[in-house]
């Protein structure tokens, strides 16, 4: 009976419209439709990944090995499982060109590529020719193709001439696209393309140089890979390769997706707990509204359990209309933008309609909207039939009972494991959660204390006679206060652009005024041994030169840490992520500072030792005495280590995680990298005089450097930009409907105000006072909690200098103050503009 | 002397069904310090009659002279300059500002007017109703009855030259009404205003001056 009575109760109350569900509705919609977003762009790049597994990975699957080429029996194992194999080798270097008896130089990661290139996928060249007639060269010199953007740097035309190392080259296209590029990673110069064999002359690929090698196999069809994988495994065990195949062609990319859409899930789930502040005011809004007709059902009759399941229906339905209309623009906005967004994606992406997707953000759009409003919800048992002749409602109703609270509470936890299941990152959804618990109650007690002390202010004796401000201070700190929705929903969106301003300002400070002074001006790279001496000489000689380092440098792959798998032992930490730079030397490095243990002895020529990183090594775990397996060139050598040293990354000089004593790796090929310090106005000579002299090296300039990397990071910091600006917006409406929803109450205000003689100047300013206090403290948290947040990322992550950035904060401040009073002024025209007897006797 | 005149004053205004005739020219004259009941049945025009001399409606034809000033040819801010500095409004409803308390409530017109005892003399003029402990309680922490106490005070504390008193016991019980009554027309004596009480019930527009009776819009009697 209550049921059905509570159904019928709920359909007639909708006949009127959902228009007292507004807020509601845009938050729940506007939340979900962007969790939607997120997971359909998610799932289609994965798909287009998945369907173009084989092209981006350029075969059925890929032999990495570093440094080296294949050896004979690598050679024939390949040929024997695969049925065409292609070679590809990658490596970094400088192009340049001698025009008018100077030279232009320009960074490049070269790829020499042999017939069989590219076995999947196709090169688009500009203008539209085949790779096989661009490389064939013209005028007895090979063809060579070249990003665009090198191209430009370079002031090159179709037909030009260039060199690389000691080999000439002409231009014979630009390269538009490469078929296997996704998976190449993050490289500091644009890609030149040519024949590996046209290289043989050029000196670049000297023993100890640093180059990477790839083999591309096109496979059966009924091909097992797991047991091919397991077969180079085996048949070149301690060779140092990398396998990789097409079930995830990209695997660096398809992780970095993945990573990144659970982390904007994780930004929509703020924006969902923003959303859900405005759930919750909607919901109280319409309830207090709804009073006298809870306190007529109940003189009725009606019991408490009939008139709460007659409103759950009614926010049920709305709810449900709200997740479905998110369901349906998030869905549709991916595919109408499809086009745009695939031009811009640098991988495929196959656009459609995930289902999975829309179960996903359905269940967090309920969860979340169940959460927001059983707490308004169950506080309609406390109405009383009392309540018919009392004016205005008490905002101080009784807590709801305690199972109320517990169903609250146990639906968060189900969300929270809800999110860690869906997103697979068991702890950032826990820190997420844990952050976002902690900022709601910090904000929540903020609003507290607003009113607080907005309650002391208004009956401080000094602020009599000063009425609009007395009102604003009172109509703050007063009963139905908007305090709490308002510093809730504003102040989350600010404190995460508040922290964002903070990083990035400090970042960019670092970057542009503290690396610098400490910073080289150059890293050479493919130093031969036998040019070292003139180099340095050379160099030195140089007046514009303070400084020079140089280092022998090799690269290995920690395989294994006494005897076991070494990712068994310390996970997936980064210094096991691929090769690594590796360097030996008879005494420490100047200035470093040993924390452990003891460098070996002058002379030393036993069994191999090791001097470790010590921050590193704690992270992974290592001690004293460990043994490292580490395989450089194909061969694995055994070391003990015996020291452990204070590595500073943050100055761009000579820094290894790994040094070795010098017997141990001096008989291998290698060649030494070398880090000039310089005045700024000797730069162009260095660069001129080194390339000249030896054009198989290759010069890095750290400030181009820092800027690709400072590129990469202003990338990530406009995403979490859009992430929280995604959260502002449903801040916004959130605040836009608390305005909204103090309407009726400001417009009763303003006639009662002039009644008593107030002109619309004053009663404006007070509706303008109480709307900039607001803002005012919902920047002043931003600011203060992004500024806390900034802090300890910068001294706890970045390990670098933190400096309060007042610029952004004041914008944050101005930012919360300007949001706050233009919306609480648009909902102050109506309330000016009423006829007070009108407005009177209508609530009479 | 007459402070309030009304000649043919009339009051139109548009609803759901169309232009609705609420006053249908009135002339009325009220002395000052005179008091005058209002009576007649609901939908007479005794409350829009007492918001034209209010201001708080402009009358759509005739004119209404308060205080030697024509309201229909004032602006609203000055209109509600004038009430600040003349009137006194009770209401049935009360009408008290939910987001302040008792005392700020009554102190609001005083300090609109610009004055430095504002809260002083908002707390006398509490004490004056037997209102002394409830100076910080929100309308909603009172009962009827010490609303209307306090909405009293407001319309009293400028001591204004004219209350004007929409039904002021309509909402409350015949005890606290009495009371109510008593404590309006004491506040009336104390500040010599004039007193126009809009009113239900014969036996309170009998404790006036004068009563005037309105029907359909009109003066009856």
């Amino acid at each position: 009976m209550t049921f059905t009575n509570a159904l019928r109760f709920a359909r007639r109350e909708l006949r009127g419209g959902v228009r007292g569900f507004r807020i509601l509705l845009i938050c729940l919609t506007l939340s979900v439709a962007a969790i939607t977003v997120v997971g359909t762009v998610r799932d289609s790049i994965e798909s287009g990944l998945s369907r173009e597994g084989a092209a981006l990975l350029g075969g059925d699957a890929e032999i990495t090995l570093t440094y080296r080429f294949a050896s004979a029996v690598e050679r024939a194992w390949m040929g024997e499982t695969a049925l065409q194999v292609s070679e590809i080798v990658d490596f970094r270097s400088m192009a340049v060109v001698n025009r008018d008896g100077t030279s232009e130089r320009g960074l490049t990661q070269v790829k020499g590529v042999d017939n069989a290139y590219p076995i999947y996928g196709d090169v688009q060249l500009s203008p539209p020719m085949g790779l096989d007639q661009a490389l064939a060269g013209d005028g007895g010199l090979p063809g060579a193709v070249m990003d665009g953007v090198l191209i430009d740097r370079l002031g090159l035309t179709l037909g030009d001439r260039f060199s690389l190392g000691s080999q000439n080259f002409v231009l014979t296209a630009t390269l538009e696209r490469e078929p296997d590029n996704a998976g190449g990673g993050f490289g500091l110069g644009p890609r030149t393309l040519v024949r590996t064999e046209d290289l043989s002359a050029s000196g670049l690929l000297a023993p100890g140089t640093l180059f990477e090698s790839a083999y591309r196999l096109e496979l059966r069809q009924d091909a097992e890979l797991d047991a091919l994988e397991a077969s180079a495994q085996q048949s070149m065990e301690g060779a140092g390769l990398r396998w990789r195949d097409s079930r995830n062609g990209a695997p660096g990319i398809a992780e970095f997706v993945d990573r990144l859409s659970a982390f904007l899930v994780l930004v929509g789930l703020a924006g969902l707990a923003v959303g859900g502040v405005g759930v919750y005011a909607a919901v109280r809004g319409y309830l207090d509204e709804k009073t006298n007709t809870i306190a007529t059902l109940k003189t009725l009759g009606a019991s408490s359990g009939t008139i709460f399941a007659t409103y759950a229906f009614q926010i049920g339905a709305v709810a449900a209309l709200g997740i479905g209309l998110g369901l349906l623009f998030g869905s549709l906005i991916p595919l109408a933008l499809s086009p745009i967004i695939e031009a811009r994606l640098p991988v495929p992406a196959v656009f459609g309609i995930y289902p999975a997707v829309l179960v996903e953000a359905a269940i967090y759009g309920a969860l979340a909207a169940a959460i927001f409003t059983i707490w308004p919800l169950a506080r309609t048992e406390t109405v009383r039939g009392s309540a018919l002749y009392r004016q205005g409602t008490d905002s101080t109703l009784p807590r709801p009972q305690l199972r109320f609270v517990l169903l609250i509470c146990a639906l968060t936890a189900v969300l929270v494991v809800v999110a860690a299941w869906f997103s697979g990152l068991l702890r950032l959804t826990l820190w997420s959660a844990g952050g976002l618990a902690v900022a709601f109650v910090a904000l929540w007690l903020i609003a507290l204390a607003t009113r607080r002390v907005a309650n002391l202010l208004s009956q401080n004796r000094r602020m009599r006679g000063r009425t609009a401000l007395r009102m604003a201070l009172g109509s703050v700190a007063g009963p139905r206060s908007e305090a709490a929705p308002v510093i809730l929903s504003l102040g989350l969106g600010l404190t995460v652009l508040s922290a964002i301003g903070q990083i990035d300002t400090n970042f960019r400070t670092a970057i542009a005024t503290n690396l610098p002074e400490r910073a080289p001006s150059y890293f050479v790279v493919d130093i031969q041994t036998h040019q070292l001496e003139d180099f340095l000489t050379s160099v030195r000689a140089d007046d514009g030169v303070t400084n020079v380092e140089t280092a022998p440098m090799l690269r290995g792959v920690i395989t294994r840490i006494n005897g076991r798998s070494a990712s068994d032992v310390a996970g997936d930490h980064w210094v096991l992520q691929g090769d690594r730079g590796i360097t030996y030397s008879a005494a420490p490095p100047e200035g470093a500072e040993i924390t452990y243990g003891q460098w070996w002895p002058a002379g030393y020529a036993g069994p191999p030792q090791i001097s470790f990183a010590a921050e590193e090594a704690a992270e992974m775990g290592l001690s004293l005495g460990d043994d490292l397996t580490v395989n450089i060139l194909g061969r694995d050598i055994e070391a003990t280590i015996t020291s452990f040293r204070e590595v500073d990354f943050s100055t761009a000089g000579i820094g290894f995680i790994l040094s070795m004593n010098p017997a141990a790796l001096v008989g291998a090929p290698h060649s030494h990298i070398a880090t000039i310090y310089s005045d700024a106005d000797a730069e162009a000579r260095l660069l001129r005089d080194v390339g000249n002299t030896w054009p198989n090296m290759t010069m890095i300039r750290v400030r181009d450097a820092i800027d690709r990397v400072a590129g990469v990071l202003a990338g990530i910091a406009s995403a979490a930009t859009y992430g929280a600006a995604a959260t502002l917006l449903t801040g916004l409406i959130v605040l836009i409907g608390a305005a909204a929803a103090g309407e009726r109450a400001r417009t009763y205000e303003a006639a009662v105000l002039k009644t008593l003689g107030a002109s619309r100047r004053t009663i404006l300013l007070s509706f303008a006072l109480r709307s900039a206090i607001f803002g005012l403290s919902a920047g002043l948290v931003a600011v203060l909690a992004g500024g806390a947040a900034s802090w300890a990322i910068m001294t706890f992550v970045m390990d670098t200098d933190f400096a309060f950035e007042p610029y952004s904060a004041m914008a944050i401040i101005l930012g919360g103050i300007f949001a706050t009073t233009a919306a609480g002024l648009a909902f102050a025209w109506g309330p000016l503009a009423a006829r007070p007897a009108r407005v009177l006797r209508t609530s009479e | 002397m007459a402070v309030i005149t009304l000649e043919n004053a009339q009051l139109a205004l548009d609803g759901n069904v169309g232009r609705v005739e609420i006053l249908r020219g009135i002339d009325l004259s009220i002395d000052k310090q005179e008091t005058v009941g209002l009576i007649g049945p609901s939908g007479s025009g005794k409350s829009s009659l007492l918001m034209l001399v209010a201001g708080l409606e402009l009358a759509t034809g005739g004119r209404v002279d308060v205080l030697g000033n024509d309201m229909t040819a004032m602006g609203e801010d000055a209109l509600a300059r004038f009430r600040r500095d003349h009137m006194g409004i009770v209401f049935q409803s009360f009408h008290l500002i939910p987001t302040m308390t008792a005392l700020e409530n009554v102190a609001t017109p005083l300090e609109l007017a610009g004055k430095s005892d504002a809260f002083e003399r908002a707390t006398s003029e509490l004490e004056a109703v037997g209102l002394a402990d409830r100076l910080h309680h929100y309308p909603a922490q009172l009962s009827g009855g010490e609303q209307q106490r306090v909405a009293l005070a407001r319309a009293a504390a400028p001591r204004p030259d004219i209350l004007l008193a929409d039904e002021p016991t309509g909402n409350l019980d015949a005890s606290n009404g009495e009371v109510i009554m008593d404590a309006l027309f004491a506040l009336r004596d104390r500040h010599a205003s004039t007193l126009v009480l809009v009113t239900h019930a014969p036996e309170l527009a009998a404790r006036c001056d004068r009563t005037i009776r309105l029907a359909d819009g009109r003066i009856a009697a």
